[in-house]
């Protein structure tokens, strides 16, 4: 069955073998951030990895995942400033590729979380691609995406969150959400802002009849 | 970082601040965390047991059960710190309450497994759960008081915390009473004792022989020494247990006004505990204070006295002493000081035309003052039997208390605003007018009525003919059998004073004004404790007026007190304790004291202790509405 479904939906969603009529607030998730030497896709990478497992709403907060790692391209002054990473802290650092098989491990069979997720994972399919290990097949959605399909889709519950137009970066959303924000930019605390976000939005994305994990993946595909 | 907020977080939060920091790590270490919206169903009646407990970091929950006719009762509104889910936990029940979140809420979850864990390594953490939370939770709770002020070093703490029975190494040395005055003194120079037993002649214990019996009653007598000893032993035999603490020694020496007790352990006298013991044992402490208050003969000598008081307490309050405690030291030097005033009066006047008893109520009356305490007295004397006593009668009780007014006011007891002295005639009266007040209030409970009896229904006789007290006090608690529209008045009195915890167990504090921000201890708490204890103590016709003794007294017969009398006492001594700790501070900043505190600036387990006694007197206050509502309606 497994195979056969695999093989119909194909792509990234099916071969990772999830069963998607998985009740949203009870799937695994993996909420992930990573921070970069900078936004240019050629020639920047990844500085650090981090990322909190969740099932349904329940954060597994004792298990985070955080790792540093050496950029293979220069850090660059601009994104020192971001995210506080130093060239000091990265020389001692292994590359990403000592740290892979560890993360690819802690993401199994999890929907994967993020906020403005298709950046992390393009950077992510970039290394991976170099030191061989195959793609990330786990299905994703982006926290951004759901919230501009709330915002399109609200009910009269939700009026006083959606109601104008706003930024929608991670920590304007918090701030709106109630969600605090400690050391930002920091791979790993951004990633728990983003999934104290989401576990706002699986209780919201309920009452708006998004109850599975396809119909998840449907509204909030990156 | 997210390990540290944990920490962080529960390290603030009783019973985790309690368990060491390796401990707290592990939890740190198990820990997720789950997000509530407002209206979530967490925990549903009858579902199977939980399998988490929940702390909850933000937000609040509704614990309420459903009655088989589907009315809901609520039992329990929790916040940000408390925790459920743990005796669903532990017992391998359903789950006895529904519990929904009140409010968005944010709550920590520890497994099943982990929760174990540290219950069989943390024993302070299955305590707390295990025990109702108010009581276990007070001595923590004055240790860590205690731990704020801890700028002297160990003195009257050891009175404090250590057994009469572990110092008291005298042996007990005796003589029979038929020996000699000479004999007795022999003995005592052989065993290097000041002190000696006398026993019958069937072996019990009798009286005992002081150094200051041989040197007051013999030496300046004049007595032969050749006289019985029994002639000479004070009675009667004040004695102690062994498992007491040494407080209740000097208690009892300053009661007494003597140096020596017994010691008497499982029935048995085991020894002999002295002044000198206790000097040596804590330096000079209340004892000597007493001692200085009794070797001063004129109102000049006393004045500087009252000051000292108020160093002896705060010194007493450092070392850890429990508020009831404090309490009744302070209560009985001040009534020292006063009897000391009455006697110098007594030696003005002369002897008075018809005995007298003098009578203290209000928080005097209940052995309850702290710092500042006002005049709150009264005098009762006998009935004249002729129209030229009534008149001399008049005449001599009208300058004595006026004097003895003054006198207290010298010694640092300020008037009291609303003249309930004795220099008032109305509180200066002969005992048949006394009982006419006492049953008129009775029968009458106008509001002016209620307000008096609330007042003198808590009297002590202080000093004089103390017969005329026992008197007045039977005569009141014969005229209260049934009195229930009186009762139901002084019921819905107590329910017009509501502790001011809000919806979702917020502290209501002053909106504006010179105490915004701040909440009335003494109106607020205290007061509420002592009108219920007082109802029903009165009901229960209890003859003591302390709080504390009323609710010993009755914690076999009434009700309430058998049901609640621990966590009563516990809120008690807590809530007062908070405030003896307000006052003390307030006097070393040298401002003027009142009861004001401002709730926020106390601790996490000052704030949970504190809304628990609220909820604890919220708690009996319905109980009293359930009782008597029939009784406030019709009255």
């Amino acid at each position: 069955m497994l195979s056969l479904f695999r093989k119909y939906s194909g792509g990234l969603l099916a071969s990772s073998g999830m069963d998607l009529s998985m009740p949203i607030d009870s799937a695994p998730y993996v909420v992930m951030d990573t921070e970069l030497t900078g936004l240019d896709f050629r020639n920047d990478s990844i500085v650090s990895v981090g990322a909190l497992r969740m099932l349904g709403t329940r954060i597994e907060v004792s298990r985070p995942f955080y790792e540093v790692v050496r950029p293979s391209t220069e850090l660059t002054s601009k994104s020192i400033v971001i995210h506080e990473i130093t060239h000091s802290e990265t020389e001692q650092k292994p590359g990403i590729e000592t740290i892979m098989d560890e993360f690819l491990k802690f993401c199994e069979g999890a929907v994967l979380v993020g906020h403005f997720i298709s950046l992390d994972l393009r950077f992510l399919a970039k290394e991976m691609k170099r030191f061989g290990f195959g793609s990330l097949k786990n299905p994703a959605v982006d926290t951004s995406v759901i919230h501009d399909w709330m915002s399109q889709n609200k009910g009269d519950f939700s009026s006083n969150y959606f109601a104008g137009t706003e930024s929608k970066d991670l920590f304007s959303l918090a701030k709106k959400f109630q969600v605090p924000v400690q050391g930002a930019h920091n791979a790993l605390m951004d990633a728990y802002v983003t999934a104290q976000l989401f576990q706002r939005f699986i209780s919201m994305l309920i009452k708006l009849g998004v109850r599975t994990l396809r119909d998840l993946l449907r509204i909030g595909k990156p | 970082m997210i390990h540290e907020e944990i920490i962080e977080f529960l390290s603030k939060v009783p019973p985790f601040q309690f368990i060491d920091d390796a401990a707290l790590k592990s939890i740190a270490q198990a820990v997720s965390m789950d997000y509530y919206p407002k209206g979530t169903v967490i925990m549903k009646q009858n579902d199977p047991a939980s399998d988490h407990l929940r702390i909850i970091k933000k937000g609040g929950v509704k614990v309420f059960i459903a009655s088989e006719d589907g009315e809901e009762v609520v039992i329990d509104y929790r916040g940000e710190g408390d925790t459920f889910g743990f005796l669903s936990l532990i017992g391998k029940d359903k789950v006895r309450a529904n519990i929904v979140a009140v409010d968005d809420t944010i709550c920590y979850l520890l497994d099943k497994d982990n929760a174990l864990k540290i219950m069989n390594s943390q024993p302070v953490f299955t305590e707390y759960f295990l025990k109702s939370h108010l009581t276990k939770y007070i001595d923590r709770t004055y240790s860590e008081m205690h731990n704020k002020s801890m700028m002297y070093g160990g003195t009257d703490r050891i009175l404090f915390t250590s057994q009469v029975g572990d110092i008291a190494i005298r042996d007990v040395v005796s003589v029979k009473e038929d020996a000699t005055i000479q004999e007795a003194a022999q003995v005592m120079c052989q065993n290097k004792v000041s002190s000696l037993v006398i026993y019958d002649k069937n072996d019990f214990p009798a009286g005992v022989i002081t150094d200051r019996d041989l040197r007051e009653k013999v030496v300046a007598k004049g007595r032969a020494i050749a006289d019985q000893v029994k002639n000479i032993m004070s009675l009667p035999l004040i004695r102690v247990d062994a498992t007491d603490y040494c407080f209740e020694a000097v208690l009892k020496m300053i009661k007494y006004n003597i140096h020596h007790v017994l010691v008497v352990r499982d029935g048995m006298l085991k020894g002999v505990i002295t002044n000198h013991d206790l000097m040596l044992l804590q330096g000079t402490s209340p004892l000597s204070f007493a001692k200085d208050i009794e070797n001063q003969y004129t109102l000049e000598g006393l004045a500087p006295l009252a000051n000292k008081l108020n160093k002896i307490i705060g010194l007493l309050l450092k070392e850890g002493a429990k508020a009831s405690n404090i309490t009744k030291i302070i209560s009985e030097l001040n009534d020292r000081l006063v009897k000391k005033v009455l006697e110098i009066a007594e030696k003005k006047f002369g002897t008075p035309p018809v005995s007298y008893c003098w009578i203290a109520y209000g928080s005097e009356g209940r052995k309850e003052q702290t710092f500042k305490t006002d005049q709150d007295n009264a005098l009762i004397y006998s009935d004249p039997k002729t129209p030229e006593q009534e008149e001399a009668a008049k005449k001599y009780f009208s300058e004595f208390t006026v004097y003895v007014r003054d006198g207290l006011i010298n010694v640092g007891f300020p008037s009291c605003e609303a003249n309930y002295m004795a220099s008032n005639p109305q509180w200066c009266q002969p005992i048949s007018i006394w009982k006419k007040y006492f049953l008129n209030w009775i029968q009458h409970p106008n509001p002016e009525a209620l307000l008096r009896s609330v007042i003198f229904f808590d009297f002590r006789a202080l000093y004089g003919n103390l017969s005329l007290a026992g008197e007045l006090r039977e005569y009141l608690i014969h005229n209260l059998k049934d009195q229930n529209i009186f009762f139901a008045r002084i019921a819905s009195l107590i329910l017009k004073n509501r502790p001011p915890l809000g919806f979702f167990r917020s502290f209501m504090v002053n909106k504006d004004g010179e105490h915004k921000d701040q909440l009335n201890l003494k109106l607020s708490g205290i007061g509420p404790l002592v009108d219920l204890i007082r109802l029903f103590a009165l009901e229960s016709a209890i003859h003591e007026t302390s709080s504390m003794e009323r609710l010993h007294a009755m914690k076999e017969s009434h009700p309430i007190a058998i049901e609640l009398g621990e966590e009563i006492e516990q809120a008690f001594e807590f809530i007062n304790l908070l405030r003896i700790h307000h006052q003390l501070d307030q006097m070393e900043r040298k401002v003027p004291l009142d009861n004001f505190i401002n709730p926020s600036k106390l601790s996490n387990l000052e704030k949970k202790s504190l809304k628990e006694s609220f909820q604890l007197i919220l708690k009996i206050q319905d109980g009293i509405e359930e009782i008597y509502r029939a009784g406030m309606v019709g009255g």
